[in-house]
């Protein structure tokens, strides 16, 4: 007996020892230098197999039963031989998709489904359950042997400690320490990917230290005990001749089926097992440190093995063949042997067996749990809460601790009823479950969702049913009659002996009849379900994952995407704020940005694979998936593919042959006709033929009522519902769909939950509908409707997604429709301008009248929009001269006919002599009629006498005239009081006079010459003009008005101007001009 | 990528497997399912102490030519690269 003291004080050293070391691996790690990315640290953290089953049991079951033990070691030997396809594929798989457990590993295989990963993780934490226990049961049990060998009790602790209550046994205070143990290497943080680098390093520290522990008392057995293997064969064989069947195989304990079962079942678990997956596969490094694995870990369990029939028959030999305490000779031969400190060594070895195989099972559970069973409730419910990240990691913390304590109720309610190995392999069973969907999800894309989930659901009842139940019914829990007559009496239902298959071992029918349902199920389910697009896409990520990026990534884009921003809040809600932006930082180096700080459109889409992605590295693949659509519909955004540039929509490869055929036909009918009514009729009956609905209505946005108005529709009569019009609110699902741009869709209309809609749709008796948002360039513009009264449930997600696409073709026909209006009215507005320009430009004088003393010329320049300039010259019977330059403001056919009118009205009224009284009468005439069309026209008057050189002038309120002074050399720019016509009736228009001198400039214009623009913006303005006046003054006035144009021109930088340039020269020269124009020519 | 080469390594691989499966099974574990002993050890029991070595060899040599592969491939990739 050792004094439990020490014990406790050894253990507690080991406990420091250990954390010391996952701290140290931590520590590196933070630093850059990863311990566990090394290929032997891999190949011992593979150790974490060998559990106390191994430790204990396998001596127990050499010693009881024989070499059945062996098939357990040999599974892994043999199937190391496909890891360098099989495991790396899953590795490369898994960091692929971010996995992080084998629950996230099957369900992301299957389109994300939330309900498979709740089903593997239930297969797993009830599977490993007795699995636990057995670890429990193992380390209570040495702990007692250790402290008081004598009474061989489960309550040892009681013997020490009376006081404590009676639950509190060793096992209890054993489960409390490993959960602990558990939640310090594996929960202490939340970790990207649900790497555990500390805990992975303490795993191969313990595998190290239970390989010493195990072949030192192997040693000591067979040499110190014994003279050698040979010595130990010779003397069991002479003092038990009858038990030499422990060599044999084909024996009444282990027929060959139950060896090849065991072979299979221990294949599957290495792979399968919770623990196995997350140290193989998710705790992997470099996929190179397969290859050391794979003979390595086998090396490793062959030396765990070497001395265990030795051992077993050592014991036997010692205790006179007793094989009650055979689970514990490991322990027993050396405190018998009164070696403590060997048994010490012993019991540490044990516990890290124990120790390492509930540390990662409870973590890798609890994710599980965490991720497939909480997140996707918590996420369904929406509970609404700000920072995911802290309740995470305490969810947990909790879920180790409870998994832990899963196992210490298994091991109360079994208790000493089975050994430890037979509680193995429940689990190793239940972990084989996993094998069809796992295998058969990497190798064949055909293997589908439902499929899955039909195998591991018929596997999961069949593995309860043979092998819980009759555990259950062994240790007295349930009813012993289930196993002797079947359940109800039916014979055929026995669970050892299920459907009459009798003679076998309850491993093999367990086997059997798990996998005949099991594989059957998903071998049949995958050859006759079709998959859906996603599953198709998760299935090619899967199988050809060697080959990726061979598959062009379908464009598609998020209407309303969420900025970068957005989804760094996202993802700080649910992992932390500083990893989120790690994160991001990370992604974003590798990525453009454009000039606004965002992302392209198309690299949306990216981002958001990335952010799910990450979220599952921490939630797992369903959960993230789940988190992102919520957030995506919250918003109102939505993954829509790329229109391409014929406008055809962009369909998945998968869109069955009828689907693609309405779409083609819903296609043709568009492109047909340009008349939106026969298009939108077309569609509808195309609808209604194909699918055989009772109504269909298509909506448009009315944007004065702000109502969704009726285009078209067809089916049930007018008196129905499809003729009136919609409200634009969320009351109605008409209305949702259209403000939130997303289909509304009710299958069933007996759950409605909108009672504004329900009441009409109850009395139309309508069985289903669904309402489509007609979409263009992102915005909805109306809906698409549609009514069936004979069929629920018509709105599958394809159809939905073909109903969306109809939706868009409509768009597309009214997109094409506006198209047509915009350009008709262009076409429309061109004639009005054209007319407009040629009347324009039919009433501007066609000649000049010859005054000898007087050269004149005049030019209109029409921009590309007609304005309304104006200029004339009338020459009276006195012999004076009349100028006049008007604008008229508007550019249509009614300033057009101002003008002409503006012009009559002068040209008649010639008789009013003074300017003054003209502008007067064109005010009071024009007035009513210019304020009517909300039209005005700027003017000034001048009259001149050539024979005395007196100039009168009244404006009203048009550009001042420049005149240029030959003898002084300085401008006047003419005015006088006046407003502008057709503002008021009554205005004072104030008269002035002058006197032209000879070589005098008179220069008329409007004001497209002085507001001429260049590309600075720049006005061509008065000075300019002056100076040009200045410059050219010696050319006859037709020239003068060349230059000025031309200088115009190039000031502006384009042929072409924005407003009408109009412009008049009067020069006053001598009798002659002909004289002075030759004279000037030369200098020209 | 799969190249031949690899390919048939996991023939090959595959190949050992079945062959390991029968091996470690009935009728095949017949064989040696006697009463006879060597050196005093049960012939089953040496049969599996001495198979299981040579069935990690057998992982060690294959292990090897993996990797002696994949440093050719390395090679060819770095002439490649200039």
């Amino acid at each position: 007996m050792i004094s439990p003291l020490i014990v406790a004080l050894i253990s507690i050293g080991y406990f420091a020892l250990l954390f010391a070391v996952a701290y140290y691996a931590d520590a590196q790690r933070k630093v850059g230098r990863s311990l566990i990315n090394n290929p032997y640290i891999y190949s011992l953290s593979l150790a974490v197999y060998c559990t106390s089953w191994t430790y204990y049991g396998s001596v127990g079951r050499a010693a009881t039963s024989g070499l059945d033990f062996l098939p357990i070691y040999l599974g892994p030997t043999l199937i190391a031989f496909t890891w360098w396809f099989l495991l790396r594929k899953m590795v490369r798989v898994s960091k692929e998709q971010n996995i992080v457990s084998i629950a996230d590993f099957i369900s992301s295989r299957y389109d994300r489904s939330p309900w498979i990963g709740a089903l593997v993780t239930l297969i797993a934490v009830l599977g490993i359950m007795p699995y636990i226990a057995l670890q429990l049961k193992a380390v209570a049990r040495t702990f007692d042997l250790l402290v008081s060998p004598t009474t061989v009790s489960e309550v040892g602790l009681q013997n020490l400690f009376p006081t404590l209550p009676t639950y509190v046994d060793t096992a209890f205070m054993m489960a409390l320490i490993l959960s602990l143990f558990g939640v310090l290497f594996g929960a202490r943080h939340l970790d990207a990917s649900e790497r555990h680098e500390g805990l992975v390093a303490a795993i191969a520290f313990e595998s190290i230290v239970k390989l010493v522990a195990f072949v030192t008392v192997g040693l000591f057995v067979t040499f110190g005990l014994f003279d050698g293997f040979g010595d130990i064969f010779s003397r069991f064989s002479q003092q038990f001749p009858e038990r030499l069947s422990l060599f044999r195989l084909d024996t009444a304990a282990i027929p060959y089926t139950k060896w090849f079962t065991l072979t299979f079942a221990s294949m599957m678990a290495i792979m399968f097992l919770p623990r196995q997956f997350h140290i193989m596969i998710i705790e992997n490094a470099d996929e190179r440190h397969i290859k050391d694995a794979m003979w390595r870990f086998p090396a490793y369990i062959f030396l765990i093995n070497l001395f265990v029939i030795p051992i077993a028959l050592g014991g036997l030999l010692l205790n006179g063949g007793d094989t009650s305490q055979a689970d514990y000779f490991v322990i027993n031969l050396p405190l018998a042997a009164g070696h403590h400190w060997l048994a010490l060594l012993v019991f540490i070895g044990g516990f890290s067996a124990s120790a390492g195989m509930v540390m990662v099972s409870s973590v890798t559970l609890s994710t599980m749990i965490l991720n497939h069973l909480v997140m996707p409730l918590i996420l369904r419910l929406k509970v609404d809460i700000r920072d995911f990240s802290a309740i995470l990691i305490n969810l947990k913390r909790f879920g180790i601790i409870g998994v832990v304590f899963l196992g210490y109720l298994y091991y109360r309610v079994i208790g000493d009823s089975y050994a430890l190995v037979n509680m193995g392999l429940i689990s190793f069973m239940a972990a084989a479950q996993f094998a069809p969907a796992v295998i058969g999800g990497l190798y064949w894309k055909r293997a589908n969702k439902k499929a899955a989930m039909a195998g591991l659901s018929l596997g999961f009842i069949l593995w309860f049913y043979t092998l819980l139940v009759p555990s259950f019914v062994l240790s007295g829990w349930m009813e012993s009659s289930i196993l002797d007559q079947g359940p109800f009496g039916i014979d055929l239902l026995r669970p050892l002996q299920l459907f009459g298959l009798a003679g076998f071992d309850i491993w093999t029918n367990a086997l059997f009849w798990t996998m005949f349902f099991n594989l059957g199920a998903f071998l049949f389910l995958s050859f006759f379900c079709k998959q859906k697009t996603t599953e198709q896409e998760q299935a090619r990520h899967f199988v050809d994952v060697y080959g990726e990026h061979l598959i062009p990534e379908q464009r598609r884009r998020i209407s309303k995407a969420p900025t970068i921003m957005e989804f760094v809040e996202l993802m700080s809600k649910f992992i932390g704020e500083k990893p989120a932006n790690a994160a991001i930082s990370s992604y974003l180096s590798g990525q453009e940005i454009n000039s606004r700080g965002s992302l392209a459109d198309h690299e949306i889409p990216a981002l958001k694979g990335f952010t799910e992605r990450t979220l599952a590295g921490y939630v797992g693949s369903a959960p993230a998936k789940i988190i992102i659509d919520n957030y995506l519909s919250t918003r109102g955004s939505e993954m829509e593919d790329v229109f391409d540039i014929f406008g055809t929509v962009t369909l998945s490869r998968t869109a069955s042959r009828e689907q693609l055929s309405v779409l083609y036909e819903a296609a043709k009918i568009v492109s047909r006709s340009s008349d939106l009514d026969k298009t939108l009729h077309g569609l509808l009956k195309l609808l209604m033929q194909q699918f055989k609905f009772d109504l269909c209505v298509i909506r448009f946005l009315d944007e004065q009522s702000m109502t969704l108005a009726v285009k078209a529709q067809m089916g049930m009569t007018s008196k129905h519902f499809g003729e009136s019009e919609r409200n634009l609110d969320m009351e109605t699902y008409i209305g949702a769909a259209f403000l939130s741009n997303t289909a509304s869709v009710v299958n069933d209309t007996e759950y409605l939950d909108k009672p504004e809609s329900s009441q009409i749709i109850h009395r139309e008796k309508i069985k289903s509908f669904a309402h489509a948002p007609i979409v263009v360039e992102g915005e909805p513009v109306g809906v698409l409707s549609a009514f069936s009264r004979t069929s629920k449930g018509i709105f599958t997600d394809e159809f939905v997604a073909l109903f969306n696409n109809l939706a868009r073709q409509v768009g597309i026909a009214w997109r094409n429709h506006q198209q047509l209006i915009e350009l008709l009215n262009a076409r429309e507005q061109e004639r009005d301008l054209q007319i407009a320009k040629t009347i324009q430009m039919s009433l501007l004088p066609t000649g000049i009248p010859e005054f000898s003393n007087v050269d004149l010329a005049g030019l209109c320049v029409p921009a590309h929009q007609v304005g309304g300039d104006y200029y004339d010259f009338i020459r009276r019977s006195n012999g004076t001269l009349d100028l006049v330059i008007g604008d008229v403001s508007g550019h249509s056919i009614g300033s057009a006919l101002i003008m002409a009118e503006t012009r009559t009205f002068i040209q008649a009224m010639r008789q009013i002599e003074q300017p003054y009284a003209m502008l007067d009468a064109l005010n009071r005439f024009f007035c009513e009629d210019l304020s009517r069309a909300e039209l005005f026209v700027t003017m000034f008057y001048l009259q001149y006498n050539p024979e005395s050189g007196r100039l009168l002038y009244a404006n009203a309120g048009h550009n001042n005239p420049v005149l240029w002074r030959s003898q002084s050399r300085v401008y006047e720019m003419l005015d006088g009081d006046g407003m502008i016509l057709g503002i008021k009736p009554d205005i004072d228009f104030e008269q002035r006079e002058t006197r032209l001198e000879e070589d005098d400039i008179l220069v008329l214009y409007t004001d497209g010459v002085t507001e001429a623009e260049n590309v600075d913006g720049q006005f061509f303005g008065e000075a300019r003009l002056q100076s040009l006046i200045e410059e050219y003054r010696q050319l006859p006035a037709k020239e003068l008005i060349d230059q000025i144009l031309e200088q115009i021109r190039l000031f502006t930088g384009n042929r072409h101007f924005n407003d009408d340039i109009s412009l008049v020269v009067m020069k006053v020269i001598h009798q002659n001009p002909r004289i002075s124009a030759t004279q000037t020519e030369p200098d020209n | 990528m799969k190249t031949p080469n690899t390919t048939s390594t996991r023939e090959a691989w595959i190949l050992c497997l079945i062959l390991g499966i029968i091996m470690l099974n009935f009728p095949f574990l017949q064989i040696f399912n006697t009463d006879r002993s060597i050196f005093g050890i049960p012939i089953l029991i040496f049969y599996f102490f001495i198979g299981w070595p040579i069935s990690i060899l057998v992982i060690i040599l294959f292990v090897n030519r993996l990797q002696q592969e994949e440093d050719d491939k390395d090679e060819s990739r770095d002439e490649e690269k200039p």
